[in-house]
């Protein structure tokens, strides 16, 4: 045995004549208890970064929810109208026709409205309720014109300084409130009009219909453009292209363009497409166009992938039938990387509806009070729109910022849900 | 006809042209063998139909406006009321074209009333001149691609070739685009820097294009205030708090979570990156900020702002969060078993194998990542505009307020535009900065990350 040592280079018999490590002794026992203590702080540490990760998104979301809800309510004031004392120049026949609202108008409904007003809650009346209130009246009227004879309580928007005061507080009208609230003439009700208005000064009356049509005319353009052209350009680069420095530099700019900031694609919105084409500002179109060239990379990355998907035997087996090459892709390729192409296509058009910044860029910022007409006309969208509310100094936006934004995550959950379904049914595995 | 109608009718004379070239096709081939399936020649003659006038229409939508208004401003009345300043000019005929299509009621300059029937008249001449043009070129097409319908053409051959010059056409919008995005930087980049010292806009430190100046004077257009705001806020704030967070998140994940835990986490973090950013923004602004400017009041700092470099770059460190955690996921992933397996068997408990083995062989793909999420989130435009100031601060005090490239990007081109002004141009030229920058960051991050897959294949 020791000869053998003997024999055995310097380091191996060092090894071999160590003595083997005990490890019953107090010392090592400390050690091995501080290693395992090291070992659980480090785990505890790696739970609490998810954890925490974790917790953010729930407070943001939280946050927005508990705020935003109360954008999705309206204070109403109960409001006595006595219709047959106030004469007002208007048949119920009228009422049933078309243009029963001009006739309101002109009969000078609005005035009457704030008399009553002033009749039921004294001199400050007409700045308790909301100046939309006569349309509220007048819709009453067309659908109960038999009320013109007589008299009714109909309960109509409350103005903004009330609608605050109502649900947060801290106001200088708490006091009217309160008493309003003793007297049981506050009621809370969903407001329709904010999923059908447009963008307005006055945060009881702004709605999120005009952003929304917005955001989908924008969509639809960029859907347009980018999943044929992406779709087309990821068949390309995966099943023809030849290697050379063409498509290589084609590779290049695609992965270049994924990685390119949005507000870059906004510059170029408004250098190219406003500068030189001159087309119009603020427009739909402009907007799809530039989120377009923003969403293609991403569908033509991930076209590339569920393309590469499809097993080259699929390929082989419909050549040896005599399909041509372009046959081969149109009618086997693409049908069976459809679902991958999708999943993506969504994915990068939901990624295109959360963006402000470019839209920023080509003056998708303006104040716009109704639903875009079409394509061309001044359009705002959703982001934006949560952009420009959360910007407006009276207190009342608050809400409706939130609100907004629960619209737009709404949206972005059902399109991400849709891709995640898409996935889940679709996919194949070879 | 409106430039939609025309589209519409052109398309339907496709869908004619594609039933008659069956037609004649099964009328010439009877019971004979094709070279190509009726399928192929409908396509064939409805191609040469439809796509030619459509091109033509395509070309002449964007060059009729420049046309109609230089044929206007040829019009006797254009010649005596037009004023001589372009501005004023252009302003002008953009009135008379919105009166003469009804987009708007009443023009701010009651010349443009003027104006407006030549407009209608020369446009309502182009327009006819674009339909006849258009359905000549139809019909020629038709006229060439129907005759040559025979049982022996080789329509299919014919047709792929067309699929394949879409397919290519279409692939080469990306290089139009980034060429598009290049050619536009540079050329408004270098407008701005005829008008201003590239050396002083690099490093310049003292920022502000909104103030009128002197001639003779500094015009404020030093942007290293700028570059250091958004390093202080995207790379250094952000990824303080989204490199231990995300890091920590993928080893628990990978190294420690079950299964099940794993399965529901991963895609939860991954909500945070698909969160758009105008809410983070919100939240930032409305939530963070407040908290943060009372924090630093009870801790005794005097001077904190409400727009600190500290609430945007919290909030942009959480966006980022996904990001590191992914790359450091699949570089963690990417690391051979047999070194963790090794490590291990030598006695080493869990979070020693982690800490000395796995990370260190995963280190430059977890770089790659993190570089990755710099680029990230210093082209990250709206949490610094709704968070971050605009006041160009040279400080590393969290709590005071910075400002970024992109907030002022945006600062710069929204309000009043002329876009001859220095003002508007410097922002191309942050713009050109910007790209430069991320795209640097970003070829460096995917070598560093592809040549150290390579090491472990």
């Amino acid at each position: 045995m020791t000869g053998m040592v003997a024999q055995m280079p310097d380091r191996d018999r060092k090894v071999a004549e160590r003595v083997p490590t005990d490890w019953k002794t107090g010392a090592m026992q400390t050690r091995i208890r501080r290693r395992y203590a090291a070992e659980r702080r480090f785990r505890f540490m790696g739970l609490a970064a998810v954890v925490l990760s974790a917790a953010f998104l729930a407070f943001l979301l939280v946050t927005m929810l508990a705020q935003g809800l109360r954008g999705f309510t309206e204070t109403r004031l109960a409001l006595p109208i006595d219709f047959a004392a106030a004469g007002l120049e208007v048949t119920p026949a009228q009422l049933e026709q078309r243009g029963a609202d001009a006739a309101l108008a002109s009969a000078g409904l609005e005035r009457v409205v704030d008399n009553a007003a002033v009749a039921a809650f004294g001199p400050d009346g007409m700045d308790l309720i909301s100046d939309t209130a006569w349309i509220r009246v007048g819709e009453r009227l067309k659908a109960d014109p038999g009320l013109l004879g007589g008299q009714a309580v109909i309960a109509v928007p409350a103005s903004a300084g009330v609608d605050l005061a109502a649900k947060s507080g801290d106001t200088p009208l708490d006091a009217r409130v309160a008493e309003l609230r003793a007297q049981n003439r506050l009621t809370t009700g969903f407001a329709w009009g904010f999923l059908t208005g447009a963008d307005s000064t006055d945060p009881t009356r702004v709605g999120i219909w005009g952003a929304l049509k917005g955001s989908i005319l924008t969509m639809v353009v960029t859907l347009l453009l980018a999943f044929p052209i992406g779709v087309l350009s990821a068949v390309y680069l995966e099943e023809y292209a030849p290697r050379n420095r063409w498509t290589d530099l084609i590779e290049v700019s695609i992965n270049n363009l994924a990685a390119v900031p949005s507000i870059i694609f906004g510059l170029l919105g408004l250098a190219v497409f406003l500068a030189t084409f001159q087309m119009p500002r603020s427009a739909a179109l402009v907007g799809g166009l530039t989120l377009a060239l923003m969403t293609m990379p991403v569908i033509v990355i991930a076209g590339r992938n569920a393309v590469k998907a499809v097993p080259p035997s699929i390929r082989d087996a419909a050549l040896g039938i005599g399909a041509s090459r372009v046959q081969v892709v149109f009618h086997h390729v693409i049908p069976l990387a459809l679902p991958g192409i999708l999943t993506g296509t969504i994915i990068g058009m939901a990624r295109a509806l959360g963006e402000t910044a470019p839209l920023l860029m080509i003056g998708m910022r303006a104040f716009i009070a109704g639903p875009p007409g079409g394509f061309t006309s001044p359009a705002t969208a959703l982001p934006v729109q949560v952009f420009l509310w959360s910007d407006e100094v009276s207190r009342g936006f608050v809400e409706k910022t939130s609100a907004a934004i629960i619209v737009l995550l709404v949206f972005l959950l059902a399109m991400n849900g849709l891709a995640i379904y898409l996935r889940n049914k679709f996919e194949q595995r070879w | 006809m409106s430039t939609l109608a025309l589209l519409i009718l052109l398309i339907g004379l496709g869908i004619v042209a594609w039933v008659s070239a069956r037609l004649r096709l099964s009328r010439l081939a009877g019971e004979e063998r094709t070279h190509s399936l009726p399928l192929y020649h409908g396509w064939y003659v409805a191609l040469w139909t439809a796509v030619p006038p459509i091109l033509f229409l395509i070309l002449w939508v964007n060059i009729t406006p420049a046309l109609v208004s230089y044929a206007v401003i040829d019009t006797p009345v254009a010649a005596r009321i037009l004023p001589s300043e372009p501005l004023e000019r252009s302003a002008l005929l953009a009135e008379a074209r919105a009166l003469a299509k009804g987009q708007i009621e009443a023009p701010f300059n009651a010349d443009a009333r003027l104006l407006a029937p030549a407009y209608a008249e020369t446009q309502s001449r182009y327009d006819l001149g674009a339909t006849a043009l258009a359905l000549i070129l139809a019909f020629a097409g038709f006229a060439y691609a129907f005759t040559r319908v025979r049982p022996d053409f080789r329509a299919r051959t014919r047709v792929e070739r067309i699929v394949m010059a879409a397919l290519l056409g279409a692939s080469l919008v990306a290089i139009l685009t980034t060429v598009g995005i290049v050619a536009s930087l540079l050329f408004e980049s270098f407008r701005f820097f005829s008008m201003v010292n590239p050396l002083d806009f690099l490093f310049g430190t003292r920022w502000s294009p909104q103030a009128t100046v002197l001639p003779g004077e500094d015009p404020g257009f030093g942007a290293v205030p700028l570059f250091w705001g958004t390093i202080f806020i995207g790379a250094i704030i952000a990824m303080l708090v989204a490199i231990p967070l995300g890091l920590m998140s993928a080893v628990y994940l990978t190294q420690y979570a079950r299964p099940a835990v794993r399965r529901w986490m991963k895609p939860i973090l991954e909500i945070l990156a698909g969160v758009p950013t105008v809410v983070y923004g919100y939240f930032a602004a409305l939530t963070v900020a407040p908290v943060i400017r009372d924090a630093a009041a009870a801790i005794g700092i005097a001077n904190a702002s409400s727009e600190s470099a500290l609430a945007a770059g919290l909030v942009m460190g959480i966006m980022i969060i996904p990001f590191v955690s992914s790359m450091a996921d699949d570089s963690i992933a990417a690391v051979p078993g047999s070194m963790r397996d090794g490590s291990l068997a030598m006695g080493a408990t869990s979070s020693e194998t982690i800490r000395r083995v796995l990370i260190p062989a995963a280190l430059p793909g977890v770089v790659g990542g993190v570089l990755l999420a710099v680029s990230r989130a210093i082209g990250e435009t709206m949490i610094v505009v709704m968070a971050a100031g605009l006041a160009a601060n040279l400080t590393a005090n969290p709590f005071a307020s910075v400002t970024t490239v992109t907030t002022q990007i945006v600062q710069l081109l929204t309000g009043d535009q002329e876009f001859d002004s220095a003002k508007t141009l410097a922002a191309f030229a942050l713009g050109l900065v910007l790209f430069v920058v991320t795209l640097l960051l970003n070829i460096v991050a995917l070598r560093v990350v592809k040549r150290y897959r390579e090491a472990y294949e």
